[in-house]
């Protein structure tokens, strides 16, 4: 088995580590770091439960070797909220506020999709929205109240002024 | 303490936020996959690649000489009997040496190692002799003269039958000016819950074996575990985690069992996680069902006769066959009242996977039926297909065909008039005329009516401990919040009673040692039991507190509140009749009328819109409803449209999410949410359950609205492009 050493930046931190071949990014995040936060649902890229955000794209984490990210920025759910670790983002506040939470195991994985799309594209419409997070499966919401609760987001970024935090 | 007008929220019938919300927007919430402990093993289940065969031998050798392997073991090492199973112990947690395997997917040994890798490793080197028998690949082999069997005492692989008899079925049909009949089916699918089965167990310092498991009712869990492994029930100490969906999917044992065992076995910590493709084959699913239905009306389009057979597949174990066949019984006329009525039904074994409970629970298969024949009847008849659901439909003082005259609560009639409503308010028409050209839309409404909690006989109940402080309160109930919000409504329903904000109110965790068995998270019963439950102990607490003077100190001891509540008395099915005073207690209902546009060329179909009334009783939060008909309604549209786990010869064709077709967010159409509050006669502040009458209406509705599109019925489940070009003469 080949082993790789690489470095990466997760959450804002530096991380350096050895890692075989094979290791997929989730493995890497879920069993090396513990950043139980990244749910595995198939591991397989059919689901969307593990997105993360690499260097700027919401990206599934089982369909990439950590030893891929090696060099890059890698955003999980413990890291959306930034530095301040009481504030919930804009994108958190509005997934409650708009009731799009359920069960909660798409939910890491669909607000990191969506963060991806409010930062390249600050407004998007309904059906943008629908698109961005067409890779990411839920059982329970029928999609209607994520949905909403982009626009939402969005609409909470342009007051806050937080659309590139 | 301050009223609840004077916190300035509104705890019922609002959007309170989930208690649970901000630990899942933010990772914290913890999944059974989430959980690590020092030292623990990694195990991994062997599955039978074969629908059915006997074993001859094991041969672990191989498996046993790989580095980090700790132990491999089979039934053999489980004392006898060790059987499990929700209704009828008859599982085997592993495979035993003479014993037979059942379905593609069935236990055989596990493996408990220092890695995965080495747990995988073994897995493969395992070695089974066995010996291969005829598969029951569907009802009709299993039902064929001289068919094997599945259980050997099981006689024609019948696992259960039962029959109906109410009025005189053939004054019935005497009295209709038409009648109209068809056979229709439904598909095996599967849950999807989106959370992989996972648990994680270990031995505690007192020698009891704890769990940490996603489930819907730890102390059933608990109650099979003991009898599996023979060891007392007080053993077994299970903790639930957060839950990533269930829909029924964790009625049945997954992983508990045989991390119990391994944890006993090794003495050490075990963690077990499905993958998605060992889920898919080795987890429960829906119950296909065959359905005949010849179905009578008069001029004016009133029921006449409905005689109907039901066949469903029982799959490879019992489970709660027996229950999902009665219950399909017991709503076999859908949402309307039918004076005469036969029903004759059959669960019967095959090779198929464990079919159990998901979401409707017997009652999504037969209202199918019910509702092409309602549609079907008013084309006969020239009628309009509202006005004949109308004419029919379920009020109070109506008498169903089990016998049961329908005391209140009956929001059927109500649902049916909003969805109506809001349909001609946003323009949907089932009467406009077929349209021309490539893509062609069309419009279908129809209804559905589910019961709520245990049904024939069972004592339906739910313990509720409530510890209030003037400035807090906990609550203790032991209710799996699988996703649709259960501890909000608890900490809504207790913060309105004692005065307090909903941010003082923590439900604590549910765990045996802590809190009280309140039954399952099933059958749409937990807002309406355990929230009687919760009221009535918030009530005690806060008469509790009150009796303690105006200004209490908070540092006290807490007022507790208690309550055990007990749903009405209901009664089992006379076997020979299938009549009974009161098989359910309460019924929910709904109406949906669906927009959809077929391509003629393709067959492909597409919902626009989708209008959604449901009668809730009252909603307690109003969020977590319009959350549970827009979900309930798009797992509808994926077992109407997409949703399929073909067997091959009682092999599954693929076992994974890229082949099984789960609405994404790009099927889902607009659903327009209607909530109907009729008050229920005993629900909490007349509140009722919501979970599974949301998934009702959906394939009756679509299948009336494709015949509005392109003229042509559809008689079975998915309503495929293929099975669409074939019933348009195009295949």
């Amino acid at each position: 088995m080949s082993l790789h050493a690489i470095k990466l930046k997760v959450n804002g931190c530096p991380v350096e580590a050895t890692v075989p071949g094979s290791m997929t990014l989730l493995r890497f995040l879920r069993d090396e770091l513990r950043l139980t936060g990244v749910k595995d649902g198939c591991a397989e890229g059919d689901c969307g439960a593990c997105t993360v955000i690499l260097d700027a794209k919401a990206t599934k984490s089982c369909l990439v070797l950590a030893a891929q990210a090696d060099g890059s920025e890698v955003t999980t759910i413990e890291g959306l909220a930034g530095e301040s670790d009481k504030a919930l983002h804009p994108i958190q506040e509005a997934f409650l506020e708009a009731g799009a939470v359920q069960c909660g195991y798409c939910t890491p994985g669909m607000l990191l999709t969506a963060k991806a799309l409010l930062d390249a594209n600050p407004h998007p419409t309904r059906d943008e929205a629908k698109v961005a997070i067409s890779g990411n499966l839920c059982r329970c919401t029928g999609y209607a109240k994520i949905v909403e609760a982009i626009l939402l987001a969005a609409v909470k970024l342009d007051s806050s002024g937080r659309g590139n935090a | 303490m301050k009223s609840p007008s004077e916190t300035g929220e509104r705890l019922i019938g609002g959007r309170a936020i989930r208690v649970d919300g901000a630990d899942k927007v933010t990772g914290k919430a913890q999944y059974p996959a989430d959980l690590y402990r020092e030292g623990m093993l990694f195990a991994r289940v062997l599955r039978s690649p074969h629908p059915h065969a006997r074993i001859k031998a094991f041969d672990f050798s191989k498996a046993k000489s790989v580095p980090g392997v700790v132990g491999v073991f089979c039934g053999d090492n489980i004392p006898s009997p060790g059987l499990y199973g929700l209704n009828f112990a008859d599982q085997s947690p592993l495979a035993r040496t003479g014993g037979k395997v059942r379905y593609v997917g069935d236990a055989v040994a596990a493996v408990a190692a220092e890695s995965p890798e080495a747990a995988e490793e073994a897995l493969g080197l395992i070695s089974v002799e066995y010996e291969l028998l005829p598969v029951l690949q569907d009802i009709h082999s299993a039902l064929a003269p001289g068919a094997p069997l599945v259980h050997e005492n099981r006689p024609g692989n019948i696992f259960h039958s039962a029959r109906l008899r109410h009025g005189d079925i053939e004054a019935g049909f005497a009295a209709a000016k038409v009648i109209v009949e068809g056979t229709y089916r439904t598909p095996l699918v599967d849950h999807a819950v989106l959370q992989p089965e996972a648990g994680l167990a270990y031995m505690g310092d007192d020698g009891r074996v704890n769990l940490w498991v996603a489930t819907q009712w730890a102390d059933e869990d608990r109650r099979q575990i003991a009898e599996a492994l023979a060891i007392p029930k007080e053993m077994i100490h299970e903790v639930v985690t957060t839950i990533g969906g269930a829909f029924g999917r964790r009625e049945d044992i997954s992983v508990q069992i045989v991390l119990c065992f391994l944890a006993i076995k090794t003495g050490r910590p075990v963690k077990l996680v499905f993958s998605r493709t060992e889920s898919m084959l080795a987890c429960t699913k829906r119950h296909p069902f065959e359905m005949h239905y010849r179905v009578g009306a008069d001029k004016d389009g009133m029921l006449t006769a409905m005689q109907i057979e039901l066949l469903a597949d029982a799959g490879a174990y019992a489970s709660t066959s027996l229950v999902v066949l009665n219950t399909a019984v017991t709503l076999a006329t859908g949402a309307y009242e039918v004076p005469n009525v036969t029903v004759e039904a059959k669960a019967v074994h095959t090779n198929a996977p464990v079919t159990a409970a998901f979401r409707g629970f017997g009652s999504n298969q037969p209202n199918f039926a019910v509702e092409m024949m309602m549609s079907r009847l008013a084309e006969a008849l020239g009628m309009d297909s509202a006005e004949i659901r109308l004419r029919n439909i379920l009020k109070t003082g109506s008498v169903m065909h089990t016998g049961q005259k329908l005391e209140g609560g009956v929001g059927a009639l109500q649902s049916l008039e909003a969805g109506i409503a809001a349909a001609r308010e946003l323009g949907l028409d089932w009467n406009r005329p077929r349209a021309e050209g490539r893509k062609r839309i069309g419009v279908g409404i129809a209804c559905g009516c589910k019961n709520i909690g245990y049904s024939l006989g069972w004592d339906d109940h739910s313990d509720a401990i409530i510890e209030a402080w003037p400035d807090r309160a906990v609550v203790k109930i032991g209710v799996c919040d699988v996703g649709q919000g259960s501890n909000t409504i608890w900490a809504q329903i207790t913060a309105n009673e004692l005065g307090l904000p909903l941010g003082s109110v923590t439900v604590a965790r549910n765990d045996s040692d802590a809190v009280p068995d309140a039954g399952s998270s099933s059958a749409s019963r937990q807002t309406f039991v355990s929230g009687n439950a919760v009221l009535a102990a918030a009530r005690n607490a806060a008469e509790k507190l009150r009796s303690l003077g105006p200004e209490p100190e908070p540092g006290l001891l807490p007022a507790i509140g208690s309550y055990t509540y007990h749903a009405p008395t209901t009664y089992p099915l006379d076997p020979e009749t299938g009549q009974s005073a009161r098989p359910n207690y309460g019924y929910g209902f709904g109406c949906q009328i669906a927009e959809v546009e077929v391509d003629v060329d393709t067959g492909e179909t597409r919902v626009l819109r989708i209008i959604a009334a449901h009668d809730v009783g009252r909603a307690i939060n109003m969020a977590n409803i319009e959350g549970q008909i827009e979900g309930g309604y798009l797992m509808s549209q994926g077992y109407s449209i997409s949703e399929e786990y073909p067997l091959v010869d009682g092999k599954p064709r693929a076992a994974s999410l890229a082949a099984y077709i789960v609405p994404t967010s790009l099927d889902a159409p607009e659903i327009v949410p209607v909530v109907v509050e009729e008050p229920d006669l005993y629900g909490p502040m007349g509140a009722k359950g919501i979970g599974e009458m949301t998934m009702l209406p959906t394939p009756g509705a679509i299948g009336a609205a494709i015949h509005a599109a392109v003229g042509v019925w559809l008689d079975e489940l998915p309503m495929t492009p293929e099975r669409i070009l074939r019933a348009m003469g195009k295949l």
